[in-house]
């Protein structure tokens, strides 16, 4: 299912109204693996993702997925290569008032004509609603299928945005704080749903991650981000308490208004 | 203990001025107006008039009040087939309204235009504001004339014609819906759009399921409100000679018939009840 979906940021910076959200980034992520990023809020990591997935394009530097670099996509290229990259939303970004099967259905309207995606959102066929349902069954709320989505529980939610993304049958999922709507012990089971499904599908994952234990447990490699830079980028039994109690220090850190990272 | 440095608050609260503003606005209308209270003083004989109408609130009639032509359907009847008249030009007019409303709609609302399909400007956002601008100006042309002008503008065209009444109501209530439809499409949440676009989807398709849907359950509890409007105009459209309540009603007042003149205001108003209760639930159901 999965070829590739490897990332490339070379000096990648990113500037909202005068201010940089990253600033001189570099990355590089192979095809397959897992790592998670951490750091304080506002230190950049939603605009990292963001890039990732193609949402934000870099003021300077250069950022490529699978070789492809984009600054020179044209839109129909950066859609396309946004179809095969899965991005779960810090805040699921679901339909609420319509039933979970049209929410995952949405996942292929990247790579559907506008007939086709009429036809499955209102006349779903057969074997799109098949499809569908494996996904919901895989991420454990089958029984969910036909249910208005805002009747669902946060958590349930949650696996309602992780099955739209599934079913773009992407080649990388990347998560935005997947666990902060979520108490913790939900937290872990739905880390360690995203990397199960990630290592049985073969896809690269990218997930953003305040708790640091959670990110130990799951993830082989950690990147460190503060102010808009990488600070550290390692396996993670190299990475030292230290390192992760200056990665959080209050000092030298702007207190934002709502607390979170600052993307448009 | 030294008292809490307070934030620093504006003396004149803004609130203030306006409400002053507004209630000296009104003042200046009541005064400009000159209308004296004894206005409402009915003239000489008027009276009789004022009496002879009200006194018959309570006793409104069940048969005609004087001989009427063989075959003609019994008052109840009539005033039945009337009331079910009024709801079909409504709905005619309603439907017609929808029509225009959903298309002008989406046409006038940015949240399509000015969507961006990353970097480059593509025709549609070029194009966006000479058709998204021209479609708010027609819906400002709609809305501003009322539906009874524009039911007198098509009686002089074309005379007694069932279409130019139903047009008369659906262009005002086309203008009306595109107008709210398209605040609604605007003040949708966009969280779900953002996220469709960020999988690959279309600008279309951005705008079908993305934006839409948010949309839906306040425009359809809209526009069965406006449904409910759009029988009272539909009611006094009878005033200008189609077959409605209104119809009747002038009928009677001009014979001086005061009982069946209530007859039918009671029917108009249990009609007018009756849907909205209607309307209600159906709100209920698709708010919720």
């Amino acid at each position: 299912m999965s070829s590739a979906a490897g990332f490339r940021l070379a000096r990648a910076s990113v500037w909202f109204a005068g201010r940089a959200a990253l600033a001189g980034v570099d990355l590089e992520v192979r095809p397959g693996e897992s790592l998670a990023l951490v750091g304080p809020s506002g230190s950049g990591k939603t605009t990292l993702l963001r890039l990732l997935n193609a949402a934000v394009l870099p003021s300077s530097g250069e950022v490529s997925i699978d070789g492809r670099s984009l600054a020179q996509a044209s839109p129909g290229e950066l859609r396309e290569l946004r179809a095969h990259v899965g991005f779960v939303h810090q805040d699921l970004c679901l339909v609420p008032n319509v039933r979970v099967l049209a929410n995952v259905l949405a996942g292929r309207l990247g790579q559907q004509g506008l007939a086709a995606s009429l036809r499955s959102q209102l006349f779903p066929p057969r074997e799109e609603i098949e499809r569908a349902a494996a996904i919901l069954e895989r991420v454990g709320i089958l029984e969910k299928l036909y249910q208005r989505t805002d009747s669902l529980s946060g958590g349930q939610r949650q696996r309602v945005a992780l099955a739209r993304a599934l079913y773009q049958e992407p080649r990388a999922l990347l998560a935005d704080e997947p666990v902060s709507a979520v108490d913790p012990a939900r937290a872990r089971n739905l880390v360690e749903l995203l990397a199960e499904v990630s290592r049985e599908r073969g896809l690269t994952l990218v997930v953003s991650l305040h708790d640091i234990a959670l990110a130990r447990e799951f993830f082989p490699r950690l990147v460190g981000l503060r102010a808009g830079a990488v600070v550290f980028d390692k396996a993670t039994g190299e990475v030292g308490q230290a390192e992760i109690e200056r990665l959080y220090s209050l000092e030298g850190l702007e207190l934002d208004d709502d607390g979170r990272d600052g993307t448009a | 203990m030294a008292a809490t440095a307070l934030p620093e608050s504006r003396r004149v609260s803004g609130r203030g001025l306006v409400l002053a503003a507004l209630a000296l606005a009104a003042l200046c209308a009541w005064l400009a107006l000159d209308a004296p209270l004894t206005g409402l003083v009915p003239r000489e004989g008027g009276w009789d008039v004022a009496r002879g109408f009200f006194g018959h609130a309570l006793r409104p009639a069940f048969t005609y009040e004087t001989e009427v032509p063989d075959g003609t359907s019994p008052l109840l009847l009539s005033g039945l087939a009337a009331a079910r008249r009024t709801v079909v030009f409504a709905v005619a007019g309603m439907s017609l309204a929808l029509v225009l409303g959903v298309l002008l709609g989406f046409l006038a609302s940015s949240s399509w235009w000015a969507q961006d399909s990353g970097g480059r400007k593509g025709l549609r956002q070029r194009l966006g504001p000479l058709v998204w601008g021209s479609a708010r100006v027609l819906i400002v042309g709609m809305r501003s004339v009322h539906e009874l002008l524009w039911a007198v503008l098509f009686l002089a065209a074309f005379g007694l014609n069932t279409f130019g009444a139903v047009v008369a109501i659906s262009i005002p209530y086309g203008g009306t819906l595109a107008k709210i439809f398209s605040e609604m499409l605007e003040e949708a949440p966009r969280d779900s759009a953002r996220a469709l676009r960020e999988l690959g989807a279309g600008p279309l398709q951005i705008f079908l399921f993305g934006q839409l849907p948010r949309a839906v359950p306040d425009m359809a509890a809209y526009t069965f409100y406006r449904f409910e409007c759009s029988v009272r105009s539909s009611a006094v459209l009878g005033f200008f000679g189609f077959p409605t309540l209104g119809y009747s009603i002038t009928q009677a007042f001009e014979n001086l018939h005061y009982a069946e003149v209530w007859t039918y205001l009671y029917m108009l108003m249990a009609l007018v009840v009756g849907i909205e209760l209607w309307s209600g639930a159906l709100r209920r159901r698709f708010v919720a």
